[in-house]
């Protein structure tokens, strides 16, 4: 595949002349954005929304491609990342799982397979509980569930970024959760408005609607400052009025998750700068500040050594989490 | 295809040999399945719960099939395939595979346009501009419709490198 | 009456010109990509989606929505026609609407599916405009137990009474559940029977299965035989299409019994699949003509039908009202409604009923165009059955592989084709029952999930199967209609055994 594909690059180099060869690296043919979720997850939306703004601001002049390849967690597509080394029309949409996931499980590709582009925004998480709980502040949840019986916690996936989170709050607090993994986000906020868990660990966007109609409502945010102020969502509460965890005195300062973009590697560092490029300026557009605003996300874009750096940390997060669990395969 | 001529494969054979791959194949899921722990704990039963005992049930039902093939089929002369079906059997499947093979190597276009042709003038028995021109227009309507209209990337080969197209 | 009232406002919002025009353009296209292999209405949709981020949200749903009826009939036309089914929900189609059009009759074949469809469709909508407060709250209730008892039902429903043999049966499930394990395990976050084959990590999808065992081994089948289908002629005739129209009624208990099973998957959400199996079993336990299920039986084109198409609509609901995706259409439809500003949920139908209620109302007149529009396609999709087999079939063969490869564009895909055509071509000539091995595929992992789930909540107790009254009334009937032949021997011998004696095989 991978000689078959340079040696295609090659012959495409040769038709359409040196000149080509000597200017800046362009794409002259279509670029297919592999994202590593099913249709309709946060990565696919976050995939197509790029998609249409680079459209529309004619950002790139080759089309656009969109496959999803959510399988094993989105290990499929970085497997197909992996094995699509030095083609630089691959362009792989993900979050941090990118780098963990092989930590947990025995998969086909290592993350250095991959190389960063840009992490462009970062996703919050919030600890939200059911409209008619008895628990007033994140002080009151944490009592509950520190009683032996525990507290059932729902959550996306498993040994994914949301029991990471509950099993950091667990060893923060003491508190005893029993943590149920659903398919995704959206089932663990329908199973909390329903009542028959006791809390989640969602992003902003995946318990919106629940929010805004009064079934479920926050506790606390997982970041080091309070979120974007922004309208109004449910009664008098906007986003911006919900308390940050570590001003409820849970110890849990900082948990955000990366919405990142890869290249396979061996590509030429032209093609990583020509994408650093486009996703700069769709960073810049008025459709990319509104899809932040509407989900909920921290804006903070990163590129080459500081998207590098926390890479870093945020790994090294995590891996202390996966090696108390046991969880770690490697 | 001659060289089937005359050959029976008995159904009672058949029956045997598939429940024995199925048997084969039901090991091969418990075994898979020992990984990761095969128990009921605490929280219900472990990821490896499941696969063990579907393998296991696999396993007895194959033997059970076995069984009934030996009470059922024995001496009853019930054929599963003669020489003359083989023979039409691997008459189509046989380019069905060879296709297989070239679409991995030659990509999709190629290779339909190669097995539809070759198919046409060969088994069909149609006259070459006719079946070139049927097996050229199928893929081309093909890439109209998947690639221009639904952007829908087919595999592609060294030709379409050549002619530089994707 | 408000809802009649709110109605009436979506039909004034929905019947303008540029909305009939965009429905018709719309089911169309659907139904192009419904016909064409590999394309599904998830592709339909989400290709379509970019070109509506700048319609004025109440068009862009209706192209969208519009779009996926389209698919949705012409998914029923390649299963009827090919025997290669483009949706995981059209799969119970093929049982007998295959074999009718073998039969030369792929005319009364697909009316009879479009005009069942199009009832389970009108069905669907008319209970979303009933009853959309009460059952949007009703689907909250439903947790991982009560999804449980509803695959377990439906299980229960299909596999019941066959005439196969007892062992082929289980081998055959099992095979389908062992292969739905395969690939990620969403409880443990492990990697199951992959035996480090990376192409192994995604998992088989049931697709793959599907053309395999159906489309190539169906091949294999007909080839062997020396049949050609040159040798069938369609009857293609206006007429034909006038006759079944006048042979519905007749099928009046089928379609209200598979309507209901649609609105009630739809809603609860078991999902489109779930209600056409459990509504074909349903129809063949009970049907006067069970034992002719299977070879062209109208009544079994007509149960899976109307019941995938009432759920369908039907789970539009939940999708609406919760944020709850019935389906992958479903999904991208959702990320459609979040790209252009609007939140799926209950404040959807206080904060912008012009928008809901126009979609509701387009959604009547929308199915009844795509209808129209399919019945009008019929003889020309019949026609295809002309074409000289040594032409059509090579192309059937280039179909089923374009349509295996865009299930994941991977070229492992191809040979898990071949493999699973020759084991659909051995299994039919042994009398292994093929279907209980796609409905363990489809359901299997859903199912595995649920109990898992539902075991961790309760703490190991199988005792949370039975603990309130909305899964222990689900259970119940399960065991119930698992336990049906024993039960119906037992009140023949009862009463005389006057009439058919059914067959106590359990299997």
């Amino acid at each position: 595949m991978n000689s078959k594909m340079s040696i295609a690059a090659a012959v495409c180099a040769v038709i359409f002349g040196a000149t080509a060869a000597q200017a800046e690296w362009k794409p002259t043919k279509p670029v297919e954005f592999v994202v590593t979720s099913g249709a309709g997850g946060g990565t696919d939306t976050f995939a197509r929304t790029i998609q249409s703004i680079i459209a529309k601001n004619n950002l790139m002049e080759a089309p656009v491609v969109v496959v999803n390849k959510g399988g094993g967690s989105g290990a499929e597509g970085y497997v197909y990342g992996a094995g699509n080394a030095g083609n630089p029309y691959k362009l792989i949409f993900g979050t941090n799982n990118q780098y963990l996931l092989p930590y947990v499980a025995k998969l086909g590709y290592k993350p250095a397979d991959m190389v960063p582009v840009a992490s462009m925004a970062l996703d919050e998480f919030l600890i939200w509980v059911n409209a008619e709980a008895p628990y007033k502040d994140i002080k009151d949840f944490v009592d509950a569930a520190k009683k032996p019986e525990g507290l059932k916690m729902g959550g996306s996936q498993s040994k994914d970024t949301d029991q990471t989170l509950v099993s950091i709050v667990q060893n923060a607090t003491g508190a005893k959760f029993t943590y149920i993994p659903f398919k995704s986000g959206g089932e663990a906020a329908v199973q909390l408005a329903g009542a028959h868990i006791d809390a989640n660990v969602n992003n902003p966007n995946e318990n919106f609607g629940q929010w805004k109609a009064g079934m479920v409502r926050p506790l606390c945010v997982f970041s080091a400052n309070r979120m974007a102020a922004g309208a109004k969502v449910a009664g008098d509460m906007s986003w911006s009025d919900i308390p940050t965890c570590k001003e409820g005195g849970l110890n849990v300062e900082n948990y955000q998750m990366p919405r990142t973009v890869w290249l396979p590697a061996g590509v030429p560092d032209d093609a990583v700068k020509f994408f650093v490029d486009v996703l700069t300026k769709a960073q810049q557009t008025p459709e990319w500040k509104s899809y932040i605003e509407r989900t909920s996300q921290t804006d903070r874009f990163l590129t080459g050594d500081e998207m590098r750096s926390f890479v870093k940390a945020d790994e090294e997060k995590a891996v202390q989490v996966f090696k108390k669990e046991g969880w770690a395969v490697q | 295809m001659r060289m089937f001529h005359g050959m029976v494969l008995s159904r009672f054979a058949m029956e045997i040999a598939t429940g024995c791959v199925t048997a084969l194949a039901g090991a091969i899921i418990s075994y898979g399945a020992t990984e990761f722990g095969t128990g009921w704990d605490d929280a219900g039963p472990q990821p490896g719960y499941f696969p063990f005992y579907i393998g296991l049930l696999i396993v007895l039902a194959s033997l059970g099939v076995v069984a009934q093939a030996f009470t059922q089929h024995r001496r009853t002369g019930q054929v599963f395939l003669t020489g003359e079906q083989a023979g039409r059997i691997v008459a189509f499947a046989g380019p069905m595979v060879a296709f297989v093979a070239l679409c991995v190597l030659l990509g999709l276009y190629v290779a339909m346009t190669v097995y539809l042709f070759a198919v046409m003038t060969i088994q069909g028995r149609f006259k070459i501009p006719l079946a070139a021109l049927v097996s050229i227009g199928t893929a081309i309507a093909f890439y109209v419709v998947m690639e221009v209209w639904f952007q829908v990337p087919l595999l592609k080969g060294p030709v379409e490198a050549m002619l530089g197209i994707y | 009456m408000e809802n009649f009232s709110n109605l009436m406002t979506g039909f004034s919002v929905a019947l303008t010109t540029y909305h009939i025009a965009i429905m018709g353009a719309g089911v169309l296209l659907g139904i192009l990509v419904g016909v064409l292999p590999g394309l599904g209405a998830p592709n339909g949709v989400s290709l379509l989606l970019p070109l509506t981020f700048t319609m004025d949200p109440i068009s862009a749903i209706i192209l969208l929505t519009s779009m996926y009826w389209g698919a949705l009939f012409g998914g029923s036309t390649t299963s009827i026609l090919f025997n290669i089914p483009g949706e995981p929900s059209s799969v119970a189609t093929t049982f007998d609407g295959y074999p009718l059009a073998r039969k030369g009759q792929a005319t009364h074949a697909l009316t009879l599916a479009f005009l069942s469809a199009g009832i389970g469709a009108l069905f669907g909508v008319l209970v979303i405009t009933g009853l959309s407060s009460w059952v949007a709250k009703f689907a909250l209730k439903f947790s991982s137990p009560e999804y449980f008892a509803v695959y377990f039902l439906t299980f229960a429903s299909f596999v019941g009474m066959g005439s196969a043999s007892p062992f082929k049966t289980v081998v055959s499930m099992m095979l389908g559940f062992g292969f739905a394990t395969v690939g990620m395990d969403t409880i443990s976050g492990s990697l199951r029977l992959t035996y480090e084959i990376p192409d192994l990590i995604k998992g088989i999808s049931f697709l793959i299965a599907v053309i395999g065992l159906f489309g190539i081994g169906e091949l294999l089948l007909t080839m062997e035989e020396g049949l050609r289908f040159d040798g069938i002629r369609a009857r293609v005739s206006p007429r034909e299409v006038l006759k079944t129209i006048a042979t519905l009624p007749r099928h009046w208990v089928t379609l209200l019994r598979s309507c209901l099973i649609g609105c009630w998957m739809g809603i609860t959400p078991g999902g489109p699949t779930a209600a056409s199996f459990m509504s074909y079993g349903l129809a063949k336990r009970f049907s006067r003509r069970g034992k002719e299920f299977g070879k062209g039986e109208p009544a079994g084109i007509v149960a899976p039908e109307a019941a995938d198409h009432s759920a369908g609509t039907s789970a539009m609901l939940p999708m609406l009202a919760l944020g709850i995706p019935g389906s992958a259409t479903a999904a991208v439809m959702m990320g459609g409604l979040m790209i252009w500003g609007l939140t799926p949920g209950p404040m959807l139908f206080i904060e912008r009923p012009d928008f809901v209620w126009g979609l509701i109302a387009s959604m009547y007149i929308g199915n009844v165009v795509a209808v129209v529009l399919v019945l009008a396609t019929v003889p020309l999709f019949a026609s295809i059955l002309r074409i000289p087999f040594s032409i059509i079939g090579p192309v059937i063969v280039v179909v089923c592989f374009i349509g295996a490869y865009t299930v994941n564009s991977g070229t492992f895909d191809l040979w898990l084709v071949l493999a699973f055509g020759l084991v659909g071509y051995v299994f039919k000539k042994l009398d292994y029952p093929i279907a209980p091995l796609v409905l363990a595929m489809v359901l299997g992992d859903k199912a595995e999930d649920a109990f898992r789930q539902s075991m961790i909540m309760a703490r190991g107790s199988l005792a949370v199967f039975w603990s309130n009254g909305l899964v222990g009334t689900i259970m119940t009937i399960g065991v119930l209609l698992l336990l049906w032949p024993l039960l119906a021997a037992g009140i023949s011998r009862v009463s005389g055994g006057f009439g058919r004696t059914p067959s106590i095989r359990l299997n």
